[in-house]
């Protein structure tokens, strides 16, 4: 296992903080095959006005760019507007991406209720206690229940923009609505608000930078409590809420015997289904008959993360996950893959030019996503999803009988204990958040810092984000851990009970007591509204809003749109939140300040923009320090 | 005497300057146009561990790539001080001994004619295009010496405030 980069004395590049990866682009690059970390370093330098934010192309006049020569746009646009009517853009596309996942799912569930598709309700338990906060006849059986409840998270997302959503009611610490609520920013439809937004931010409709920054923070709320907490809810309910379970992670679980299907994307409803068929006899003689030993289904990305933390329930069988958003390529490179299913959101055009090199046949499962070359498309529908994920896997095997024989797979791998959520840390604790509050409250657990969000090679592979980590827990900060930076922690073995040696003297003590590792993985990107649910149960155990707890959050090295409200959300939640690559809004005086301090006054939170990883663990173990002395703990 | 100067902090890697360049040198004289006629830019922005290095020819006094060019496709001109090729392009072998010859790269090759290319610091022009096209004004194309006596009082100015 490397604790430390290994890439810069092969390449110029700063590539990759895995040795698995590091291998596999020695590999590509022997090949002729220009991978991610090659096209990153053909685009340098990058131009500074895009990486400032004051570069508008919304009209004919534009492109326009803010400079000391030219300092308002032909519109007469400031930077400040200019920057924060670019930021309401990628507000919107983050919070419009995640709605379209809820939908997918609460459509799965409706047509699950009506027993047309493969899946049963996974927690009905979780079903009747949400069915009864939002208010519905708790006596009605199962299936009518949930689909009581798919129709109001329905009708909650298309409602209008002025009438407030119940989940942020519903499940927002008090302390927090009123903070919104004076702001005037508690959204209402998730629809409404993505064409309220994209109306503003047209040209020449809203160029207030005040007014479009607060639009960016009603949008995050809207996808913090739908895309976010209300995805999470309902897919607990449609397939199983998480276990503790152990797994693996990294590409040399690759078994090149076997016909190699990888689940990648953020949706993981085709998935469960395609691990259900992989188990059929009859696919498995298919298999065999074309010479494999059988057919297994890995992940990669937040659809790996999904089915791994389900991978006792739902999504049994589950090989294993095989690394996250900048890995996708080299997935492939190893040449044992037969067959890639993109779902929703993150699969790179470059995931086709590699494929292109090897017998690899991807195949688009979700009608919004379509890629230049890629002319399969088994477009995923609830109440076909058995006859699909059974097609999926005779695809996978006819392009098992097309592979060539050679194989180039990474030996690494490691294992992983996964499917830490708010339950299942209450089962482990015995019903009560109390052994690990007081560990807090004691300071063996100095805090928690949740490190989310994408992976980037801006700053190389992961490199950021675990360096970021290894700080954390080596100063008794418990780290948690979702989206691809969970990847990143899992391919290192952070999360193994073992990797508290790494820790803190007092962290240590507690993950030994209680078996837990000191990186705690709480599974896909749309987990971080898990995190939510957890700090808003401390907040609530302590009777604090969540702002004055020990409590920071961390993208170190958020890539794109999704992880923007992410973010955002967290900074509306009261966190102090590091972002690793810097936002593009430093060329506004007036957004930068809004973000970095003048928000505090407002939310309780800040963005804290650090490129540096080990100075930026120190800031946010200085920021954990105060609010423990605030608390008097 | 006029020459292009760099204040290279300024550069913040918008590129503008390569693209007015290779418009500058097109048939249509515009950005889309040297785009599909294929003109490369003869100005560099050159990313050095990450941070933008503009790069363009100096046109040297003692030009080491004048010196080195044994066809005699590369002169300086005496009137302008221009160093190029252009008018003489025909006699270039292209055995690229400019290119080894000049200190900062500042030559290349043409892909489409097999000859040297740099720059010609824009002879139809009073001011050459990477230099009107920069927005930081990074790029400046001044006299020498009232550059120098710029820099002058700017860092007697520096070292005064120090005391």
């Amino acid at each position: 296992m490397a604790t430390e980069c290994v890439t810069c004395t092969q390449y110029e590049v700063c590539t990759s903080a895995h040795p698995s990866i590091q291998e596999m682009y020695t590999k590509t690059r022997e090949m002729g095959l220009d991978t991610i970390f090659d096209r990153y370093q053909a685009q340098q330098p990058q131009c500074g006005f895009g990486m400032t934010g004051v570069c508008c192309q919304l009209c004919s006049h534009g492109p326009c760019r803010i400079s000391e020569k030219a300092p308002r746009g032909i519109c007469g646009a400031t930077a400040d507007t200019i920057v924060a009517r670019n930021m309401v853009r990628l507000a919107v596309h983050g919070t419009a991406a995640y709605s379209h996942h809820l939908e997918e799912v609460a459509e799965t569930i409706k047509a699950t209720a009506r027993g047309e598709t493969p899946y049963t309700i996974g927690d009905p338990d979780k079903l009747r206690e949400i069915a009864s906060v939002v208010g519905l006849d708790t006596g009605k059986e199962t299936n009518q229940l949930a689909d009581d409840l798919a129709d109001v998270i329905l009708a909650e997302l298309r409602k209008s923009s002025g009438d407030p959503l119940a989940l942020v009611k519903l499940f927002a610490p008090p302390t927090r609505l009123e903070a919104w609520e004076k702001l005037g920013i508690i959204p209402g439809g998730v629809l409404s608000e993505v064409r309220d937004a994209l109306t503003k931010s047209m040209t020449s409709i809203n160029t207030d930078p005040v007014d479009l920054m607060l639009t960016v923070l009603r949008l995050s709320l809207a996808a913090g409590y739908m895309g976010l907490v209300g995805t999470i809810t309902i897919q607990d309910i449609l397939l199983g809420t998480p276990g503790i379970t152990e797994s693996s992670a990294d590409l040399g679980i690759l078994d090149p015997a076997t016909v190699n299907i990888v689940a990648h994307g953020h949706v993981p409803l085709m998935a469960t289904a395609v691990i259900k068929a992989a188990e059929d006899p009859e696919l498995n003689d298919l298999a065999k008959a074309a010479g494999a030993e059988g057919i297994k289904v890995y992940g990669s990305m937040c659809t790996g993360q999904e089915l791994m933390q389900r991978s006792g329930s739902s999504a049994k069988g589950f090989a294993g996950q095989l690394g996250n958003w900048v890995t996708q390529e080299y997935i492939i490179a190893t040449g044992a893959v037969d067959l890639v299913m993109l779902d929703m959101n993150c699969s790179t055009p470059g995931l086709k030019s590699t494929a292109d090199h090897f017998h690899t046949r991807l195949v688009s499962v979700d009608r919004v996503v379509r890629m230049e070359g890629v002319d399969d498309h088994i477009d995923f529908k609830p109440e076909k999803a058995e006859e699909q994920a059974r097609e999926l896997v005779k695809m996978a095997v006819e392009a098992y009988r097309n592979r060539n024989g050679v194989t180039s797979i990474p030996e690494h791998q490691s294992g992983v204990v996964s499917g830490f959520s708010v339950e299942s840390i209450l089962g482990a604790l015995g019903g009560s958040l109390d052994p690990l509050l007081d560990a807090v409250k004691k300071g063996q657990i100095k805090g928690i810092a949740a490190v989310v969000g994408c992976t980037n090679n801006r700053n190389g592979h992961d490199t950021k984000g675990l360096t970021i980590m290894r700080e954390l827990i080596k100063n008794d900060v418990l780290v948690i851990n979702a989206g691809c930076m969970s990847s990143a922690a899992e391919m290192q073995g952070l999360m193994l009970p073992g990797a508290s040696e790494q820790a803190g003297e007092g962290l240590q003590a507690v993950c030994q007591a209680l078996g837990i590792p000191p990186v705690l993985n709480f599974g896909s990107c749309v987990d971080i509204g898990r995190i939510g649910v957890a700090v808003t149960a401390i907040a609530g155990a302590l009777g604090v809003d969540p702002g004055k707890l020990p409590v920071v959050a961390s993208a170190p090295e958020y890539l794109e749109q999704k992880a923007v409200v992410d973010g955002v959300f967290a900074v509306a939640f009261g966190l102090l939140t590091h972002l690793g690559p810097v936002p593009p809004v430093l060329g506004s005086p007036t957004v930068t300040k809004l973000l970095t301090e003048d928000i505090e006054g407002l939310t309780g939170g800040k963005v804290l923009v650090e490129e540096d990883p080990v100075k930026a663990a120190a800031k946010m173990v200085e920021h954990i320090d105060t609010k423990r002395k605030d608390l008097g703990i | 005497m006029k020459e292009i100067l760099l204040d290279y902090e300024k550069c913040n890697g918008c590129m503008a300057c390569a693209q007015a360049c290779a418009a500058e040198h097109s048939e249509s004289k515009s950005i889309i146009g040297a785009i599909l006629e294929g003109v490369p830019s003869r100005i560099f922005v050159q990313s050095v561990d990450g941070a933008p290095f503009p790069i363009i020819c100096r046109h040297c006094e003692d030009a080491p790539c004048v010196d080195a060019c044994m066809a005699g496709a590369m002169q300086k001109d005496p009137g302008s001080g221009v160093v190029t090729n252009e008018g003489h392009a025909e006699s270039c072998v292209g055995c690229w001994m400019c290119i080894m010859a000049c200190p900062y790269g500042a030559v290349a090759r043409d892909p489409r004619s097999g000859t040297a290319l740099k720059c010609d610091r824009c002879p139809d022009r009073e001011t050459p295009a990477c230099v009107a096209s920069c927005p930081n004004h990074a790029l400046l194309y001044m006299d020498t010496n009232v550059y120098a006596d710029a820099r002058r009082t700017a860092e007697g100015r520096r070292l005064l405030a120090i005391g």
